[in-house]
């Protein structure tokens, strides 16, 4: 058995996987958003794309723009916080810089969800915060934290920071040393050196966190759900009550594949600068 | 190990399979009427998988049945009628379930809840006589009653006066932020048709029109769409709550001032119903279940479970319980009278209840 033949068997757990578990689900989904629903809500398969006719009604327009712009607010969100908690634990870090890492992944130990009523229990009008803040005297009543456009951006924030903070560490962590004392060397001031050296050195690390943390803000529902308020519906939510309310799983399997198409987009988009950056770096 | 060769047609019959056994899942629809009709003995078959609302059936009765019969109780919970009904679409079986007077025809007519057979139920005669034969389900054939409910509101007197017992009290200006409507569509829906006179469940596309504009116009005033009137009302997010009957005297049990939490039966009408217990179809453990619904209609257990859960049951017995209950506020209660000429809710099908559902969408994409 020839060794390329070796490297094949060994995509092999993967590729099943991956079939069984992304390729098959993906084809039902998109076999069920043409279809159609019978008085139990149940799918019956077909060639009904009026589905898809009925995703772009204008109605829909703002609810998509909120979600762009919530999950945009969250990846500046968590590039302010977690750009200098990456910088700090690659540079300073010294011998606790593994377990310093250890402690941004930790939290995903518990489910995100669990975590998410965790701070519905902390931010209650009448819950340990505003009581602490009640009991202190800073202020006579609470503060009105949930239900909030600031409450679903922050738990889009805590929810996937650690996607930010890791492919920074990653890129602050390989880039050379000797590059920003070559920068000071230039008399270079802390700043300059770090906008004209180090930003451009992590940048794409900066663009892979930005990546991971806009698709899938994009999407969600529970911060929404749990944290927002009337105001604050989400494409996640909007395909989550076509699934669990509204028994119209393939208007809700259409707006998915519609969700997923403008996903990938961005993913390309992102993709191809990788790309660009590692052939420029080769030269 | 190494010379092992994975066959190409062995890697599609396997993904194939798969991908077949999904679809099964997608269209675990409608089942034979035959298998509706299996004979099952009341006597333990297995641990009981149970699904129904949170907080909706003491927990110390659920002990007390798992002693008696040496069986687990294995419970999940659902927040809507319509995530029941996705559970049970996508495939997860259930021996005891919980759906309301609107779904449980619609489980019927799709074959998929068990035929129960009264002779194996020792306390049938307790059920009141209305239920024997209720509209939902002729001769009660595949449903026994549990809660009865109404739909009002909840308000919290240490924070807003002036309530008005009507549904406009949902709207008060006064009360802006802290009020929150039921996260369901029937019921956001329904309220808005009652407050403007229209039939409960109107399926005339002009009504279902004005009632989502209204929905739509009260929406600055809410804190939230939500169903856990409960925790709403006790963490103080909410003072106005659209909400059920017994949840005020559950949530009375709960907080340490229990007179400020009031409820009121508006006087525009308001949807009553009682939910049902059923075996579905597909129950793993049908013998257990029928052991359990016997169990709840034991009078003592019963009585015990409308203390705790603050609905009255339509078991012959319980009735005292209840009275206890509501002697200070009959506003919690519900009579049988009540149920027979209060308004119910319709089983939408077809156009009719995508009409319903796309006003719904679009009072919440709003």
């Amino acid at each position: 058995m020839s060794e390329q033949r070796f490297a094949t068997t060994l995509l092999v757990p993967g590729g099943l996987w991956l079939l069984l578990c992304f390729a098959v689900p993906l084809a039902l989904v998109l076999a069920a958003s043409f279809g159609s629903t019978d008085d139990l809500g149940n799918t019956i398969y077909g060639w009904h794309p009026e589905n898809y006719e009925q995703a772009f009604d204008p109605l829909f327009v703002p609810v998509l723009l909120r979600s762009v712009g919530y999950a945009v607010a969250t990846v500046a969100l968590c590039l302010l916080i977690g750009y200098p908690v990456a910088y700090y634990i690659a540079r300073y870090g010294g011998r606790w810089k593994h377990m310093l890492i250890a402690l941004v992944v930790l939290p995903f130990f518990v489910n995100y969800l669990v975590r998410t009523y965790a701070w519905v229990a902390l931010l209650a009008d009448e819950g340990l915060v505003n009581g602490a803040i009640t009991n202190v005297g800073v202020r006579d009543t609470g503060i009105k934290f949930l239900n909030t456009d600031f409450a679903v951006i922050g738990g889009l924030v805590y929810g996937y920071l650690a996607f930010m903070i890791l492919p920074i560490y990653a890129a602050i962590d390989r880039m050379d040393q000797a590059l920003v004392e070559a920068g000071k060397d230039l008399y270079g001031t802390p700043w300059n050196t770090f906008r004209h050296v180090t930003w451009p050195a992590t940048f794409q690390g900066v663009l892979a966190g930005a990546v991971l943390v806009f698709l899938p803000a994009v999407g969600d529902f529970i911060s929404a759900q749990l944290l927002g308020g009337p105001g604050t519906y989400m494409v996640g939510n909007l395909i989550q009550q076509q699934f669990l309310g509204a028994d119209n799983w393939p208007f809700g399997a259409a707006l998915t594949t519609l969700l997923l198409v403008f996903l990938s987009f961005w993913m390309v988009l992102y993709l191809r600068s990788a790309a660009r950056a590692s052939r420029e770096a080769a030269v | 190990m190494l010379n092992q060769k994975i066959d190409r047609r062995d890697l599609l019959v396997a993904g194939a399979g798969l991908a077949l056994a999904g679809c099964g899942v997608g269209n675990s629809g409608s089942g034979s009427k035959k298998e509706t009709e299996k004979v099952v003995k009341a006597k333990p078959d297995g641990d009981l998988v149970y699904f129904n609302w949170a907080e909706y059936l003491d927990p110390a009765l659920i002990k007390k049945f798992e002693k008696r019969y040496g069986v687990k109780v294995r419970q999940s919970n659902f927040d809507s009628m319509s995530s029941m009904m996705a559970k049970l679409r996508s495939g997860n079986r259930y021996d005891v379930i919980f759906p309301d007077q609107s779904f449980a025809p619609k489980l019927i007519a799709a074959n998929q809840l068990l035929k129960i057979d009264k002779e194996q139920l020792k306390n049938y005669d307790n059920v009141w006589k209305f239920f024997h034969d209720p509209a939902y389900d002729k001769g009660a054939e595949h449903t026994v009653p549990y809660g009865l409910y109404a739909t009002g509101i909840l308000w919290n007197e240490e924070k807003v006066s002036d309530m008005t017992g009507s549904w406009a009290d949902l709207f008060k200006t006064d009360a802006k932020g802290k009020i929150y409507m039921l996260d369901d569509f029937q019921e956001c829906l329904g309220m808005a048709n009652l407050r403007h006179g229209f039939d409960l469940s109107t399926t005339n596309p002009d009504e279902i029109d004005k009632s989502k504009e209204m929905l739509i116009d009260q929406k600055p005033l809410l804190r939230g769409y939500s169903t856990d009137d409960i925790q709403n009302m006790i963490n103080g997010n909410a003072w106005i709550h659209h909400g059920w009957n017994g949840d005020v005297v559950n949530l009375r049990n709960q907080v340490k001032n229990p007179e400020a939490y009031r409820f009121e039966k508006c006087k525009e009408g308001i949807p009553v119903g009682s939910d049902t217990m059923a075996i579905p179809a597909n129950a793993q453990h049908p013998g257990t279940a029928l052991l359990f619904i016997d169990f709840m209609l034991e009078p003592e257990n019963a009585s015990q479970n409308v203390a705790y859960f603050g609905y009255p049951m339509a078991v012959t017995g319980a009735e005292a319980a209840f009275a206890k209950i509501a002697k200070d506020d009959p506003a919690v209660n519900i009579t049988v009278e009540d149920v027979q000429n209060g308004q119910q809710f319709a089983s939408l099908t077809g156009e009719d209840k995508a009409l319903w559902d796309r006003a719904w969408t679009e009072v919440k994409a709003a």
